[in-house]
């Protein structure tokens, strides 16, 4: 007896083509049931939630637009005469990344649309990442269980910053080649290890020839294979942990309030996609950035005036700028001081305090509990105040770099404004913590402050004096919850089971009153 | 009758003049080509070949070696006398530095020096003293002070006038800056014909030869002399103190020449370490590709670089991404 | 779009469960036909778009023209699919269980058990086995790093301490030619290398020097100056950036990158700026040629501090 056939014996599958389609794959690869789970997922909708997408999709960018650009790029220092339908750099002898970025800008088309929209997208890739970091500080959302997302992303951060540094230093022009000579004194200055780190990254003393090769290999595939492995790893984070949201109507801390994945999700996050490639377009289009035409080949003797990294070394270069000259020599030794305190304690200080925040306000707060619900940032006045002292201090570090574009703008003498800068690098963050601090007592003590706007009923008393009275709110506009503080210290029930919130038990929302919603969701 | 005849000689007098010099003008040039291939300064003979020492640096131009002449000093190929045995012109194929009187051949000199001399006390004497001998610095050395012009030359008489920068606005300025011009062209010759007169010194006013300039050369001299403090584009920026390199963007040939060779403010003066020949190649650069940037890649956000680079993409591109997500998104 | 003012559809729901007639359905425009008329439009300005793309490429227009036509295609499909999303799909909002993620203790425990117990029984019956294997691959951890390290580069020795700089080597341009004592007037600056080093990219990167002609009388207490000449190495002792800005009234040399100034004639001592030392001074003299040439080489290392530097 014959076994049955597949498609003879079994009923047809609804939905015609499509759904034979979807039987095929779902006998080979098992899809339909996660893949149901998967189309319903349910994504919070914030505008603020937006902003990693951002970095998200202008790494695609990054990578599509890199593509591209390998195809043409000659990645060696090697000596060609250069042959280029720019005038004063045809018929000189530059180096091959040079002369095929030249060419990748002037001859190949639609190279220098693709040259700009890739650093245009690197700008725009390590501005979101600041951006989406900020909104998950602010918001708390680094908090039990997402602190290893919170470090995979500020690792992210790091080698975003290290891979466009390494990447606008590959056309080996002036000014990128005058900041590698730059990056290779810093790794110098360190105590020890220095020398040997600098010979060994360069191949020798600067600039040597190998420099241009590994930087090469490690913006093309290193960095980038490990960008993406966290990136994946982020994202898998989010999905099986879940996004978090704001508190509201029906949002509680056990469930997620939102849209699905399909068809709403991927239709605003494709499109998305589409306008930041748009904007970046449209940018590279119109602005131009990085002409290293101009800039002509790098010579280690040459050197110009008003150089800047990109901004997101801005704060690096700044901090080299205010140091003051303070250099160890002693016992047969030189400590630079002047060189490792910006370049290198410095940011690692910062990164470090960024790497353990979620441990320092843990211990802080002596908050072990699991959190699903985002706080406004006004309801955490230390934490804002932090984040906004650490802004502060790094918005001020950048405008350090720009210390003669300011003082010509202004017209005040370049020692006027260093000193100027110096002063207020060191008081800034200050200010700002006690000023943000300030506003969010301010913004707490407004009842409904920030919220949906409140009708006022004013009337004329007999007396003649005026009164307002807050009107109720419409029907259907549900008060939202009233911000919760943190308690300082959470008494545990001699079982140590309070701290989690993860009970499944009946009496969870007696347990866990942010849980709490006000009003059940419907029942089925 | 007299006086209409002697002013036509006076022309074909000064026209005589240059145009010997232009016709002089084929003896350098034979000159540079004999020097260059009995050169032993240079080591390759060919731009295409790879230069020695396994590096790439770069095989020079086909310059002469250095002789000392032809670099805005008298000692030049050219040298032209007048009948007072006066030097009147001198230089070479490139770059011809003229006495000021002769560049208005249709102005008697006589009437020019007079005219100077009134300017000069109506509008410099005031600062620069009765004999042109300035007022000694009373403050930082180099700083303050009206400086004498007896010793500078008529290059650099002309160019502080034609600029714009003098007469000085106020007596304070540090560093005088780049204005519209209060007395014009011919007004700044008869001052500098004046001067010159009663204190005879080089640099002479240059003109610039642009044809046959070089501009790949251009390039290369100009990033290693000129970008350190005009920066790379040309655009300038502040320097120590309240000092500061100007923009090259929008300045007339001859006050570029004229710059390189005296040295105005706090601007290195490039006498023997640039000679006319390589002058003319970084002048024409400046003039040419300097001030009139390549920007096929858009709007050239004024050559600030990374700075105004960064200004653009974080407000326009991240901002404009962050109101587009503020679309897609609630706001509850 | 905007919020709805009945109580019900503010209220999220299940999506499994919801009905089709449910109002959290529906799309979140009050016209939805208007809308999709707009997004007809968007789509098919940026397919318009795409194809001036196309057009431009195959005609080789200016370059901005490509990247605005992409951008524009880009924007407006995009600006379309997102007003789909937001106004023409199901309005929302629906809402999902969280599952909690920890899992429960029995199962918590068994995992624990199954690690240890697993896992240790035979290391107790063993235990040389696995000291042995640990042992084993710490000497492989250690000794990976050797090639992925060492082989990068030479070690430094004595390659920083040294320039090509010594008694007697002429002083030549970027063009290889000797300078002359004549060649620079007063307030003249040029760079310079030591003879034969003039075109090696590597030789040039620590022997750069930068010449000055200064007026004699301000040269406080310096040899080495022979007629106001006064050289420097041009490394930066900051972060080794050319110093090549002269600043020639207040003979200051500047250094561009982070703007240290240095005096120039008193051995050229910073006097602002990050730098911690001065510029190394290379002592000069005038033969009977009158060409310029080094009677030493420096006197320390040139550049930025390192930690070997004494």
């Amino acid at each position: 007896m014959a076994a049955p056939t597949a498609k003879s014996s079994r009923p047809s599958r609804p939905y015609g083509r499509f759904g034979q389609v979807v039987e095929e794959l779902d006998e080979r690869l098992g899809l339909a049931r996660g893949g149901r789970v998967f189309l319903d997922k349910i994504f919070p909708d914030h505008w603020s939630f937006m902003l990693g997408e951002i970095a998200l999709y202008s790494f695609v960018v990054l990578l599509a637009t890199g593509v591209f650009l390998t195809l043409y790029y000659i990645p060696s220092s090697g000596p060609t005469v250069c042959h280029t339908p720019y005038t004063p750099l045809n018929g000189q002898i530059t180096s091959e990344a040079f002369c095929s970025t030249v060419n990748l800008s002037f001859t190949v088309r639609a190279g220098l649309l693709m040259r700009q929209m890739h650093h245009w997208s690197c700008d725009i890739f390590v501005g979101a990442i600041v951006l989406h970091m900020a909104r998950v500080f602010f918001t708390g959302a680094f908090r039990k269980p997402r602190e290893l997302n919170w470090t995979i992303g500020l690792t992210m951060l790091i080698l975003a910053i290290l891979n466009g540094f390494i990447g606008y230093s590959l056309p080996d022009d002036l000014i990128s080649g005058t900041g590698i000579r730059i990056a290779y004194s810093i790794i110098l200055s360190i105590p020890v290890v220095g020398t040997y780190l600098a010979f060994f990254l360069f191949g020798g003393n600067f600039p040597g020839n190998a420099i241009i090769p590994r930087f090469f290999t490690i913006h093309v595939l290193i960095l980038p294979a490990v960008i993406a492995g966290l990136l994946g790893a982020h994202l898998f984070l989010l999905v099986r942990q879940k996004h978090t949201q704001f508190p509201g109507h029906g949002k509680t801390e056990r469930n997620v309030v939102g849209s699905p994945m399909y068809p709403v999700f991927i239709a605003k996050t494709t499109g998305f996609l589409f306008m930041i490639s748009g904007v970046t377009a449209v940018l590279a289009a119109l602005f131009q950035i990085n002409p290293i035409w101009q800039f002509g080949q790098y010579h280690a003797s040459n050197i110009s005036y008003a150089v800047q990294p990109d901004w997101y070394m801005g704060w690096l270069d700044g901090a080299l700028r205010i140091m003051p000259s303070w250099e160890f020599v002693g016992f047969g030794h030189t400590i630079p001081f002047e060189v490792l305190v910006p370049a290198v304690i410095f940011p690692g200080l910062i990164f470090t305090i960024c790497y353990l925040w979620p441990s320092i306000e843990r211990r802080y707060t002596k908050d072990n509990l699991l959190h699903n619900l985002l706080d406004r940032p006004r309801d955490r006045p230390k934490r804002t105040a932090a984040g906004a002292a650490m802004l502060g201090l790094l918005g001020m570090l950048f405008i350090a770099s720009a210390t003669d574009v300011i003082a010509n703008f202004l017209h005040i003498s370049l020692n006027t404004i260093l000193i100027l800068m110096r002063i207020l690098v060191v008081v800034t963050p200050f200010v700002c913590y006690l000023v943000t601090w300030k506003i969010c007592k301010e913004l707490q003590a407004v009842p409904l402050g920030g919220r949906r706007k409140v009708a006022n009923l004013v009337t004329l008393t007999p007396q003649g004096e005026y009164v307002a009275t807050p009107m109720p709110p419409p029907p259907g506009t549900e008060p939202e919850l009233a911000p919760e503080p943190v308690p300082a210290l959470i008494e545990t029930d001699g079982d140590g089971e309070r701290g989690d919130g993860q009970r499944a038990d009946e009496d969870e929302d007696a347990a866990d009153p942010i849980g709490r919603s006000s009003v059940r969701t419907v029942p089925r | 009758m007299g006086r209409r005849s002697a002013a036509r000689g006076r022309r074909l007098g000064a026209l005589a003049l240059l145009a010997t010099a232009g016709a002089l003008a084929a003896l350098p040039f034979a000159q540079l080509a004999s020097a260059a291939s009995t050169s032993q300064h240079r080591s390759t003979t060919s731009t295409t070949l790879p230069p020695p020492s396994g590096s790439w640096r770069g095989v020079p131009p086909a310059y002469p070696p250095f002789d000392r002449h032809d670099s805005g000093m008298p000692n030049s190929t050219i040298r032209i006398f007048n009948k007072y045995g006066q030097l009147a012109v001198y230089g070479n194929r490139s770059v011809l530095y003229v006495l000021p009187q002769y560049l208005e051949p249709d102005i008697p000199v006589r009437l020019l020096i007079a005219n100077g001399e009134q300017l000069y006390r109506a509008n410099c004497q005031a600062c620069h003293g009765v004999d042109a001998n300035g007022v000694p610095p009373q403050g930082t050395p180099g700083q303050g002070g009206f400086p004498s012009l007896q010793a500078v030359g008529p290059a650099a008489i002309d160019f502080w006038i034609e600029s714009g920068r003098m007469p000085a606005t106020s007596t304070r300025l540090t560093q005088p800056a780049r204005r519209p011009a209060r007395l014009d062209h011919l007004q700044a010759i008869e001052i500098a014909a004046w001067i010159t007169s009663r204190w005879p010194i080089t640099p002479y006013i240059p003109k610039v030869n642009l044809a046959g300039a070089d501009l790949a050369a251009g390039a290369a001299l100009f990033s290693a002399d000129c970008a350190a403090c005009h920066t790379i584009t040309g655009d300038g920026d502040a320097l120590a103190n309240s000092t500061f390199a100007p923009s090259l963007r929008d300045i007339p040939l001859m006050q570029v020449a004229e710059a390189l060779r005296t040295g105005p403010a706090n601007m290195p003066v490039f006498t023997g370490n640039l000679t006319d020949a390589q002058m003319k190649d970084v002048v024409a650069y400046v003039v040419r590709k300097i001030e009139h940037p390549q920007n096929p890649g858009g709007v050239g956000l004024g050559g600030l670089g990374p700075v105004g680079e960064g200004f653009v993409g974080l407000a326009l591109g991240v901002g404009l991404l962050a109101l587009i997500g503020f679309w897609i998104g609630d706001r509850s | 779009m905007s919020d709805s003012t009945t109580h019900g559809t503010r209220t999220p729901v299940e999506l499994a469960a919801a009905k089709w007639s449910d109002p959290h359905m529906q799309p979140a425009a009050r016209h939805p036909e208007h809308v999709a008329r707009v997004v007809a439009v968007c789509f098919f300005l940026g397919l318009a778009c795409f194809a001036g793309f196309g057009a431009a490429y195959w005609q080789n227009w200016e370059p901005w023209t490509l990247g605005a036509l992409l951008g524009g295609g880009m924007l407006l499909v995009g600006a379309g699919l997102i007003a789909w999303g937001k106004y023409l799909m199901p309005r929302g909002p629906f809402v999902e269980d969280r599952h909690p993620l920890a899992s429960p203790p029995d199962e918590l425990d068994a995992f624990t058990n199954a690690v240890m117990e697993r896992g240790a029984t035979p290391v107790r019956r063993r235990p040389i086995l696995g000291g042995l294997l640990g042992a084993g691959l710490g000497v492989f951890g250690i000794v990976a790093i050797f090639p992925l390290l060492r082989s990068l580069g030479p070690l430094p020795g004595t390659t920083l301490d040294v320039t090509n700089w010594a008694a007697g080597r002429y002083l030549v341009d970027a063009y290889g030619r000797r300078v002359h004592q004549d060649q620079l007037g007063l307030g003249s600056v040029m760079t310079v290398f030591p003879e034969g080093f003039a075109f090696d990219d590597q030789a040039q990167s620590m022997d750069q020097t930068i010449l000055i002609r200064v007026d004699v009388a301000p040269l406080m207490n310096m040899t080495g100056t022979p007629m106001g000449y006064v050289a420097y190495s041009k490394l930066c002792t900051h972060a080794g950036c050319p110093v090549g800005l002269y600043e020639r009234a207040l003979e200051y040399l500047v250094c561009p990158c982070h703007q240290s100034m240095f005096n120039v004639p008193d051995h050229a001592l910073p006097v602002f700026g990050p730098a911690p030392r001065p510029l190394p001074q290379l002592p000069l003299a005038i033969d009977r040629h009158g060409e310029l040439f080094a009677t030493a080489g420096y006197d320390q290392p040139v550049g930025p501090g390192f930690w070997e530097r004494s």
